[in-house]
């Protein structure tokens, strides 16, 4: 039995990652800062605050490092799950901030 | 999925989606693929996202697309839930590796698992096996399918080195992988849910690594092997390791229990090979290969073709996908005759290819099909009869075939 434990940055037709933008309550410099974080693990591209990760080709292998620079540059250890279903630098900022506040 | 199929009717090959989760949730896979193996042994399909694949249903047809890895590539990936994205752990994950590597570290890791090897395991393993049955002969509904998840995890448990209090995470962390789109197991969309899956389970293996090299000893168990496997006279990676651990739970817990209930199932529908198989133990081995042609639980693998390949009258170009779909093999009526009756004592039904086909073929294979004829043998020693008790529920996966639910009632048999 195998399935590669990598790659999946496209769901199959139960995708439902369709939930609305909403305003970040995170300062919009630490906003800025993990869609720069983000851009710098996804080839450079462009990360505006609320894409999604999968969508910009993401992967785990990606989101080990950015978990990682994460706990390093922000002091904040991000959990696995909490990661991935933020799925956008907006709310991921926002978890952030909430470890911070301890909220 | 079904997997006694319903009446045959009217089939629009050039309609049919192949990535329909509803097909196989509620749906009836195996009378398009029927119309498949005799009009379009070679089927083409574009996702409305763009994405294609082309897919092969006859027996030797799925033979040759898993088992002609210069035809065929497994390094850009095998499975379709992962289609058109190229594999990034190619070469070092064993199921996305190719010939010449694939065949030294398989070898490795399958001199732990031969039949020879895993025969000093039979006892412990019908130990595990009657804790299990027991509870379903109190008398109570039995929901099968949900409890046969933890079956894997309770016999290979203390092979595999993995302590009792983690089963319960892992065996849900591989159902993630492999429905990431059931609700019994997803986490947000299907891509976290994957995601979440893989980065959890890969971190799992890789702290249990760091564990036992701080421990310094070795325990005998199949993980420890892997750190001691050698290849070209070097040990595999840490990622290596990780990769194929990861491969080995998922192998482990992911298949076996939908073999159990839907051999089951099939069983209870026909009450009388259930006690063919009670009068005569002898039939059990050939009872649990019919049971794998019936369930064929890992349902498909893909490749890739390296340059254009013709093959079932018709061509695959060069880096097209190809999902070989093993279900479909299985009831191939020119190896099987009258294919949709499930019969314990078919002849021939030991070259179902539920465990795949050639170098990539199941290394647990050995320890499945012991694991599961003492399942049966005890279930027709000690179940007098088996009914059902509720709707059997289908796994919602076009990737492996199974139940989530199979809810039953039983009781004690009587006459030795």
């Amino acid at each position: 039995m195998e399935s590669s434990p990598q790659v999946h940055q496209r769901g199959g037709q139960d995708e439902a990652s369709d939930r609305q933008a909403a305003p970040s309550s995170a300062p919009a410099a630490l906003v800025r800062g993990i869609s720069a974080l983000w851009a710098e693990h996804l080839h450079g591209c462009d990360v505006g605050p609320d894409d999604d990760f999968f969508a910009l080709g993401g992967n785990s292998l990606i989101g080990i490092k950015i978990i990682d620079r994460v706990s390093q540059d922000y002091g904040v250890r991000l959990s696995v799950r909490a990661f991935y279903l933020a799925q956008t630098p907006a709310r991921v900022a926002e978890l952030i901030e909430q470890g911070r506040t301890g909220t | 999925m079904r997997l006694t199929p319903g009446a045959a009717h009217d089939i629009d090959l050039d309609r049919v989606d192949l990535f329909d989760l509803d097909l196989y949730t509620s749906g009836d896979p195996h009378p398009i693929w029927d119309v498949m193996r005799a009009k379009a042994p070679l089927h083409h399909q574009v996702l409305p996202d763009g994405r294609e694949f082309w897919s092969v249903t006859r027996y030797d047809d799925v033979c040759r697309v898993l088992g002609d890895h210069r035809e065929f590539t497994s390094e850009r990936g095998t499975v379709v839930t992962h289609l058109g994205v190229d594999d990034v752990a190619a070469g070092k994950l064993l199921t996305s590796t190719d010939p010449p590597r694939h065949t030294q570290v398989r070898r490795a890791i399958g001199a732990r698992l031969t039949a020879r090897a895993v025969a000093s395991w039979e006892d412990r393993i019908r130990q595990a096996v009657v804790r299990f049955l027991e509870p379903a002969l109190d008398g109570d509904t039995f929901d099968l399918a949900e409890h046969a998840l933890l079956l894997p995890a309770i016999v290979t448990g203390p092979l595999l080195g993995i302590p009792e209090r983690d089963w319960d995470e892992l065996v849900q962390l591989t159902a993630m992988v492999t429905a990431p789109s059931d609700p019994h197991f997803q986490h947000g969309s299907e891509a976290a849910t994957l995601a979440i899956a893989h980065h959890e389970l890969v971190t799992y293996v890789t702290e249990w690594v760091k564990r036992r090299r701080s421990a310094g000893d070795e325990d005998g168990s199949l993980l420890d092997h892997l750190m001691s496997v050698r290849v070209d006279d070097a040990p595999l990676t840490d990622e290596e390791i990780a990769l194929d651990g990861y491969s080995i739970l998922l192998g482990a817990n992911v298949t076996t229990p939908h073999t159990v209930s839907g051999t089951v199932q099939a069983l209870i529908e026909r009450p009388e090979q259930f006690e063919k198989a009670q009068a005569d133990p002898s039939l059990v081995p050939n009872l649990v290969e019919e049971g794998l042609r019936w369930t064929s639980a890992a349902c498909n693998f893909m490749r890739y073709a390296v340059d254009d390949v013709r093959i079932a009258g018709g061509t695959i170009p060069a880096r097209g996908a190809v999902v070989a779909w093993i279900g479909s093999a299985n009831r191939d009526e020119s190896r099987f005759p009258d294919p949709h009756q499930f019969d314990i004592t078919r002849s021939g039904a030991k070259r179902q290819v539920a465990f795949g086909f050639g170098s990539h073929f199941c290394v647990g294979a050995p320890l499945a099909r012991m694991t599961l004829r003492i399942f049966f043998e005890e279930l027709t020693r000690r179940f007098g009869s088996i009914d059902l008790a509720g709707e059997p529920q289908h796994l919602r996966s076009y990737f492996i075939a199974g139940l989530t639910h199979l809810p039953i009632v039983a009781q004690k048999r009587k006459t030795p």
